[in-house]
């Protein structure tokens, strides 16, 4: 038995109350909705597939201060050596990392510069034959480098590269037609055909406009600034990191070993601005939420202290408790509905703006859909324990005279 | 019709145990006008209650038209004091929000009645009081007599077989309290059992039967009245 | 009076404490929300330079050529090119003008003390140290003829002089950077720097380096930059040589512009190197562009503070608008129950004015409490932040502004709020609850 009518008459003969809780709804749809869809955004941004064994992978830099030693050739003494330590899957020296926010990109283009052509913009990595394996990640098509396909140098004029493994991604988006294997494209005027596919992994930049275009070139460049990448047995990556300054100074001692870091934890730098905003957003909603059921806790236990008396005069004309604890959650339940109808639409109109002065999409209506029925579910809940109270109003209240 | 049998009632309090009432017995047959007198503090409240349900008694036994209260529970009491009982209260109690129409609206709307059977009712009621043209005003635009002359109008529109009156014209003038006394005796002569709790001893002597509260215990009415024809030879 | 008020709130907040505490409570959750976001963006967009900020200024010319673009909102690249910086450094005006660019050595000394680590360097001009107001404790700049001749010179950050010399006054002593050794001329003071404004190029929020020498050594020692290049057209650039030619930006310039003539000046000449350039095939525009921005303008153009943290900002205060909607409803509860007290206090004689007034002392002093423990929670809040976030450890603090500004923000939310409970309550008909009691 809904009394709808007179508790909406009544509703309207006090306002203020209602107005308040109807505003504090509105606010907290409009916020929990849009807010809901970011948190959703930067959780699918944060728990991409990158592509790499993260836990297995770690990168270090050398700065080689020494200049009596054949840079390249020592990086390739280097290489030897990490292969054969104890742990190590692979490893090789890698002119970017992956992941890690910090690397080198190019356009990519049919014909030779300075010519115009079709041009897609790519991450390279300067890498070995050993690369793929160090990062883990599978050929899907065609074939790795050769050994006598890398380019070992110290100088930075030698072009005698010619061929490069891609991403599908890459290779989709240059050759659309899906016969991109064995064509040549330009790296500025230097001509490379694709000799193999590589899987799915990802830039150095995740946030990059081309994120996973990636193509392995295989050139190796003796610089004083190195960085190298090893590929470790599971689980034990934390003790060949422990090993590998000492193990690098052994083998050449004039240079600096440092930023030791798990990929792992170079995505977790790179993410970590978005993380925050995740965790400072569902911080807030949770808060948000609470306040809200609070404010309409609180709000229904003073309505039922103002109209204590009135309970226990319906109770004495024969209200059932039952009846009591309708009304509430009918009143609530109304006043819920236009705060919620309200919400909708102050919901759309702050995606909206969020659209037009932010980088962030337009908020799906099943955000604004879900955050309703959670908080019309919250409301319900926030009232059902001070009607409960209220309906154990004694009947005799009504013969009180005070 | 309405029997209470050694009825006792007792608050508990942590120190200290007050009879509100003790062993009360009282019969009350159909269509009887019965006014309740006492002291303040003497349990007549404490009786209205009971005998309207609205509170729990520690024993004895209470029958109201056949039915033992005691064994009811919660929603029976309510089903029944919605059904059999009309309440009339010294503060009118009307429900502040709600406009003269939705008030004696409440009780029909408990007990699950038709909208159309509800509003021929009500504005019968609201005819029989004299408040048809007030339906859409809210209780603050009428005087205290008008308010309780819509009190009455939401007991009587249940139809009940008793009205259970507390005090209904202490918050009112002599001549608004006349106004209703009639009301009542009318509605009493159209077939209503009618208990009244008074403390005025001028409205106890127009109704029919009165019996006196004191200590919690039903004193004894018939010495009272005889005191009071008694006093009215003297006086005459 | 207003001890009258304070004292008789006092009472009334001792009289309901759990309401009373339930706002201040509503009121710090809010405060502290907003705090914690606020705090953040006052320390991203603050000033890093308010003595002069309007005087130093950002310079970027447009190289490329025409139908090119970058991803500036207007085109515009963020650095310059190697030969303009240099054009640029030596021309006639400004006084003061710096070019610059970041880099990284190995760092090492004479002995087996220090084992060799890496650090972060900055190639500049002199006038560096000057312009964005570098204090000295030991020694100070080199000279311009040091500058000129490429000099092996360097100085060096206090961190760093406390870990090779331990604190000591260093100057004249050697260290080794990749293999060369340079003179310490300089030991610069605690440089307290939340913003890295004048090179926004890889995060705002990093610490300043810690060596810096001179910017000719760039050119001498072949150095690269561990910032941004960013090139726009194929080049074939197979020497350090082609580099230095080429168009390829990847150095910061900054000039001090006392006045709106010496930017009018500067302007000009600008204008007129442009057009000179041009004859020799470069700046292949119609018309000549160039942009000037002083450090707040720069910190704008570069997004310092980030679009999150602006969407944070703007939730924050609707989150407020939610406890204030909150702290209304249990005000209006708190002063309408104690009409019947107003009543007795009009019927005594107090003035509408007077009620008025001390529900607004009363609200003054609950919104007083709430950012008190508002502020106890935003330092929670940014404690939380900086845990989760190093890189914002030196922004995600509250300076004296922003800890004085949480209670003042609360009062006025609070009297905001207790505005029209105040006059509901002072509009009480002193009549009405004397008849009935």
């Amino acid at each position: 038995m809904l009394e709808i009518k007179p508790i909406f008459h009544a509703l309207c003969r006090s306002k203020v109350g209602a107005i308040l809780l109807l505003i504090q709804i509105a606010i907290t749809t409009a916020i929990v909705s849009n807010a809901a869809f970011i948190i959703q955004d930067r959780v699918a941004f944060l728990n991409q597939e990158t592509g790499y064994p993260e836990q297995d992978l770690f990168m270090f830099n050398v700065m080689t201060f020494g200049k009596d030693i054949d840079l390249s050739q020592q990086f390739e003494l280097d290489e030897a050596m990490l292969r054969a330590l104890p742990g190590v899957v692979n490893a090789a020296q890698s002119s970017s990392i992956p992941l890690s926010g910090s690397g080198s990109a190019s356009s990519f283009n049919l014909k030779p510069a300075p010519q115009e052509s079709k041009s897609i913009r790519s991450s390279y990595i300067f890498i070995d034959e050993h690369g793929l394996d160090t990062y883990g990640v599978k050929l899907i098509a065609g074939r790795n480098f050769t050994e006598d396909e890398v380019t070992i140098t110290n100088s930075p004029t030698e072009r005698t590269t010619n061929v490069t493994v891609v991403t599908q991604a890459l290779l989709d988006e240059l050759f659309p037609e899906g016969d991109g294997l064995g064509k040549t494209i330009y790296f500025g005027d230097l001509p490379l055909t694709i000799i193999g596919v590589a899987d799915h992994m990802k830039s150095p930049w995740l946030k990059d406009s081309h994120p996973n275009n990636v193509a392995l070139i295989p050139y190796i460049q003796g610089k004083t600034y190195a960085q190298f990448a090893v590929r470790t047995k599971h689980g034990q990556r934390a003790a060949v990191m422990k090993q590998i300054e000492t193990a690098m100074l052994n083998n050449y001692n004039k240079r600096v070993i440092n930023n030791i870091n798990g990929l792992d934890q170079l995505k977790d730098e790179y993410v970590a601005a978005d993380k925050l905003m995740m965790r400072m957003l569902i911080v807030l909603i949770t808060i948000l939420v609470l306040v809200t059921a609070l404010g309409i806790f609180g709000l229904t236990l003073f309505n039922i202290s103002k109209r204590t008396k009135q309970i226990g005069t319906r109770r004495a004309l024969g209200a059932r408790k039952s009846a009591i604890i309708n009304y509430f959650l009918v009143e609530n339940a109304m006043i819920c509905c236009v705060g919620l109808l309200l919400g909708i639409i102050a919901a759309l109109l702050l995606g909206q703006l969020l659209m037009q002065h932010f980088s962030i999409a337009a908020l799906p209506p099943s955000y604004i859909a879900g955050t309703a029925i959670m908080v019309f579910v919250m409301s319900l809940l926030a009232v059902f324990g001070p009607a409960k109270r209220a309906a154990n109003i004694s009947p005799s209240i009504a013969t009180r005279t005070i | 019709m309405l029997k209470m049998n050694n009825i006792s009632k007792l608050y508990q309090t942590e120190m200290v145990q007050t009879h509100a009432l003790r062993d009360f017995n009282l019969h009350v047959d159909e269509g009887e006008f019965i006014a309740v007198t006492g002291p303040s503090g003497s349990g007549k409240t404490t009786f209205l209650n009971i005998a309207g349900m609205l509170e729990p008694f520690s024993s004895g036994e209470y029958l109201l038209d056949g039915i033992d209260v005691g064994k009811l529970n919660d929603n029976q009491r309510a089903d029944c004091r919605n059904q059999k009982i009309g309440f009339i209260f010294q503060g009118f109690n009307l429900i502040p929000d709600l406009n003269l129409y939705e008030n004696i609206e409440v009780p029909l709307r408990y007990r699950g009645i038709k909208a159309s059977e509800r509003k021929r009712r009500i504005e019968q009621c609201l005819e029989q009081v004299g408040l048809a043209s007030r339906a859409k005003h809210l209780p603050q635009q009428l005087s205290g007599g008008q308010q309780q002359r819509v009190a009455i109008a939401r007991a009587l529109a249940g139809e009940p077989r008793f009205l259970l009156a507390d005090e209904p014209t202490g918050n009112l003038d002599s001549l608004m309290a006349r106004q209703v006394m009639e009301l009542l005796e009318q509605i009493n002569r159209d077939g209503a059992t009618i208990i009244m709790v008074t403390h005025d001893p001028e409205l106890a002597r127009r109704a029919p039967r009165n019996i006196q509260v004191v200590d919690g215990q039903l004193a004894d009415f018939t010495l009272y009245q005889g005191a009071q024809n008694l006093k009215n030879v003297a006086g005459a | 009076m207003l001890l009258h008020y304070l004292d008789l709130s006092w009472r009334s907040f001792k009289r309901t404490p759990l309401v009373s505490m339930l706002m201040v409570l509503a009121i710090a959750i809010g405060i502290g929300v907003t705090m914690t976001s606020l705090s953040v963006y006052h320390m991203m967009s603050a000033d890093p330079i308010p003595e002069k900020s309007s005087q130093l200024y950002a310079v970027q010319l447009q190289t490329m050529d025409e139908g090119h673009t970058w991803w500036t909102e207007d085109n515009l690249p963020m650095q310059l090119t190697y030969q303009d910086a240099v054009n640029l450094q030596n021309a006639p005006v400004p006084e003061k003008k710096v070019a610059m660019m970041r880099t990284g050595f190995s760092v090492y000394l004479d002995s087996d003390k220090v084992k060799p680590f890496t650090s972060n360097a900055r190639m500049t001009t002199p006038n560096f140290f000057n312009m964005f107001n570098v204090s000295f404790i030991y020694g100070g700049e080199w000279s311009e003829q040091q500058e000129q001749s490429a000099a092996p010179v360097v100085v060096i950050s206090k961190e760093l002089n406390d870990k090779l010399f331990a604190g000591n006054n260093s100057i004249g002593q050697l260290i080794y950077l990749d293999d060369y050794s340079y003179e310490v001329v300089g030991v610069i003071a605690d440089w307290s720097l939340n913003l890295k404004y004048y090179d926004l190029n890889n995060g705002a929020f990093n610490e300043p380096e810690e060596l810096f020498l001179p910017f000719s050594l760039v050119k001498t020692k072949e150095l690269t930059s561990w910032g941004n290049s960013n090139g726009w057209k194929h080049e074939n650039i197979n020497s350090y040589a082609d580099r230095m030619q080429s168009e390829i930006v990847w150095i910061q310039f900054w000039a001090q512009l006392d006045n709106a003539e010496q930017k009018a000046n500067y302007e000009n000449y600008l204008n007129s190197y442009i057009q000179e350039q041009k004859k020799r095939g470069r700046f292949a525009r119609e018309k000549p562009e160039y942009k000037l921005r002083d450090v707040n303008q720069w910190m704008q153009y570069n997004n310092v503070v980030s679009e999150d943290n602006k969407i944070l900002v703007g939730l924050s205060f609707m989150f407020l608008a939610v406890c204030l909607a909150n702290i209304l409803g249990l005000l209006l509860a708190k002063f309408l129950r104690r009409a019947p007290e107003v009543g007795v206090r009009r019927a005594l004689g107090a003035s509408k004015r007077q009620v008025f007034l001390q529900h607004l002392v009363e609200v003054a002093m609950l919104g007083c409490f709430g950012g008190l423990v508002g502020i106890v929670l935003a330092q929670l809040g940014l404690w939380a932040v900086r845990q989760s976030y190093d890189y914002y450890s030196s922004i995600a603090t509250m300076d004296i502004t922003m800890l004085l500004s949480a209670p003042v923000i609360a009062i006025t939310t609070c009297i905001v709020a207790g505005l029209y409970p105040a006059w509901l309550v002072c509009r009480t008909n002193p009549a009405i609850y004397l008849k009935s009691q």
